[in-house]
């Protein structure tokens, strides 16, 4: 029994939660899955290690897990700030969550191999939340996040680098992949719209077909709508079953609102969301 | 059956002349089903990992028109588009994935003739290899498949050796496609090629299909879908990337007023809208429900309707699936449920 389970077990015994989200062991020992607990002695099943990928936060607005009550979340640095960023939009209360937060030292998808600089995670190598900064109770000890080369960062200097032609090219080899299975979206704790647009068809404004059209519209109008609100927790590009870089758009749109609006999502809950109020002394040198 | 053999040097010859004749060959690769180019990158290796989709879109894609119209004046006028009958092999695919074309040949020639899927699967000559790689994820023994079978496949390849394969021709369309590369071949070893067949390692059979079936159809209520289907997130991924997944939604898309095109997409039971009615009704209206008809329909529904089980036990749904929902391990929980 760890600190962890620890934790858990008193929050659903005391019943100052109806149920815990958190990770559990998955296929070989070191891979692992989400998983919800609802009786005391399920709270045994939790583990906090590596490979804790997953970002738990897209749950809270989900009917089939808000029903269930007031939530306790396992949550690492990068999925309080989605929880902040649902705070800040309204779509959920403070009280309805008790935050969990995880000391987090960084995550790998590879659980095949070794975690080290080649196989963290990329987002990270820029982590400014391994110490969550909204919690109820903290779990788990620091050490240094292994520090591999920002491939991403790598990537996204090389679009910019490219002129329009190029950069057409580039986008619509790699949205042509789109199968338009929506897993980026659903992973998305940011995406919790009721109708999404794509889904509106009187009139149709973004298509759902897998064609040209529909595979550029789609993906655009998502990085279109996450501006300024995404947290970049990447879950939308691990959860690409055709490897499409999402992650490029959302990051590079992430150091648009932060380089032209000192804005960065989900940082403080008391924070207006930049989309969502203005000030005066916001950039105007666009209008002429 | 026929059984021939063929050295590497002429499958790689054979593949050249395929590609001189402008034939679409489409092998898996690391980067998926891709059509290749040169026929070097063809894939004759038995011991590499599934791709992450299936090769389904090549002869049901993801998104196809099937109508043009145009408004005139007066009246609308309809245009049909014609699918190609271009030549296509499917080079090296594992039996979980060969084996797909006849599960759903079967839905697609039931109430209505699909001839968007019947003209490419006619015109497609499917070439399944042997497999040797299994991982936690395969379950093909327990959906009465093999790493060896060669149902569905128009010919087999078993690699005998570093230099040669195993030719098994199971069908007329394989008979036939092979009589312009009779030069290739040389007679069979089939005492070989059955010591190659039993050496290779079978995943363990985990569950009795015939149990699931028979439990899935008095348990419509059970308290167990509660939680089987509760951490889904209602993305497509599973069905998108199944070999045997068929739904598909029809959208009209307009260009401008008066033209556009009918489009026959994938479509995914796991999605909210997936049954959701015009009045706005949904009878599966939250991701418990969801679920419970994806397992029911490949392993009841569509068993009773075809005697086929819709499922290849290729594993795929389960190691794209972004929140890791085991459907092997859902259906050996089922089986127990079944038993007790």
């Amino acid at each position: 029994m760890n600190e962890i389970n620890t934790i858990a077990k008193e929050l659903l015994t005391s019943g100052k939660v109806n149920a815990v989200i958190g990770y559990i062991r998955y296929g070989n020992d070191k891979r692992t899955k989400p998983f919800i607990a609802q009786k005391p002695e399920e709270a045994d099943k939790f583990v906090i290690n590596k490979f804790i990928l997953n970002n738990l936060a897209v749950y809270l607005t989900r009917e089939e897990i808000t029903k269930l009550g007031k939530i306790g979340i396992i949550a690492k640095g990068c999925d309080i700030k989605a929880i902040v960023a649902l705070i800040q939009e309204s779509q959920i209360k403070r009280d309805d969550v008790y935050i969990i937060g995880v000391n987090c030292s960084g995550v790998t998808n590879d659980f095949d191999i070794d975690f080290n600089a080649e196989t963290v995670a990329g987002k990270c190598l820029n982590c400014e939340v391994k110490s969550p900064k909204l919690f109820d109770v903290t779990v788990g000890t620091l050490e240094d996040i292994p520090q591999g080369e920002d491939k991403k960062l790598k990537m996204i200097r090389g679009v910019e680098a490219m002129n329009s032609e190029e950069r057409w090219d580039f986008f619509e080899e790699e949205f042509d992949k789109c199968i338009k299975c929506y897993a980026c979206r659903q992973a998305c704790p940011l995406c919790y719209c009721e109708q999404c647009i794509v889904d509106k068809s009187i009139p149709r404004w973004i298509e759902s077909s897998a064609s040209k059209r529909g595979n550029f519209s789609w993906n655009l109008i998502r990085a279109f709508h996450l501006s300024g609100r995404c947290i970049g927790c990447n879950e939308c590009e691990r959860v690409c079953p055709m490897d499409i870089p999402l992650s490029l758009l959302n990051r590079k749109m992430a150091m648009v609102t932060k380089d032209d609006f000192n804005y960065v999502s989900g940082m403080d809950v008391n924070a207006p969301t930049l989309v969502g109020s203005y000030d005066l002394k916001d950039n105007e040198d666009f209008i002429e | 059956m026929e059984e021939k053999i063929i050295s590497k040097e002429n499958l790689l010859k054979l593949c050249s002349d395929l590609l001189k004749n402008n034939v679409d060959v489409i092998t898996p690769g690391e980067k998926g089903y891709v059509k290749i180019k040169n026929e070097n990158e063809v894939a004759l290796n038995s011991k590499t990992k599934h791709t992450k989709a299936s090769f389904k879109e090549y002869i049901f894609p993801k998104s196809e028109p099937i109508i043009y119209y145009k408004k005139n004046q007066n009246d609308v006028e309809i245009i049909e588009p014609k699918v190609e009958e271009k030549t296509t092999v499917i080079f090296g695919a594992k039996p979980c994935d060969i084996r797909s074309i006849n599960i759903l040949s079967k839905i697609f020639n039931w109430d209505y003739k699909d001839e968007f899927f019947n003209v490419r699967a006619n015109n497609t000559v499917l070439i399944g290899l042997m497999c040797e790689y299994a991982d936690e994820f395969c379950f093909c023994t327990s959906v009465n498949l093999s790493p060896t079978s060669v149902e569905g496949s128009d010919i087999f390849l078993l690699p005998l050796d570093e230099n040669n394969f195993a030719v098994r021709i199971v069908t007329e369309k394989g008979t036939n496609f092979l009589k312009s590369y009779e030069n290739y071949l040389t007679p069979g070893n089939t005492e070989k090629s059955k010591a190659v067949e039993a050496a290779v390692k079978q995943p363990e059979k985990v569950f009795d299909a015939e149990k699931v079936k028979e439990w899935i159809t008095g348990n419509f209520e059970s308290e167990y879908w509660n939680s089987v289907g509760r951490m889904c997130l209602g993305c497509a991924q599973c069905a998108f990337v199944c070999p045997v997944c068929h739904c598909f939604d029809i959208v009209d898309e307009d260009y401008n007023y008066s033209e556009g095109r009918r489009m026959k997409n994938w479509d995914g039971c796991q999605f909210d809208m997936f049954t959701k009615h015009a009045s706005g009704h949904n009878p599966r209206n939250d991701q418990t429900k969801r679920y419970r008809q994806r397992i029911s329909h490949k392993f009841k529904y569509y068993p009773d309707k075809f005697d086929e089980i819709l499922c290849t036990g290729c594993g795929r749904c389960s190691r794209g699936c972004p929140v890791s929902i085991d459907i092997k391990g859902i259906v050996t929980e089922i089986n127990e449920l079944a038993k007790a």
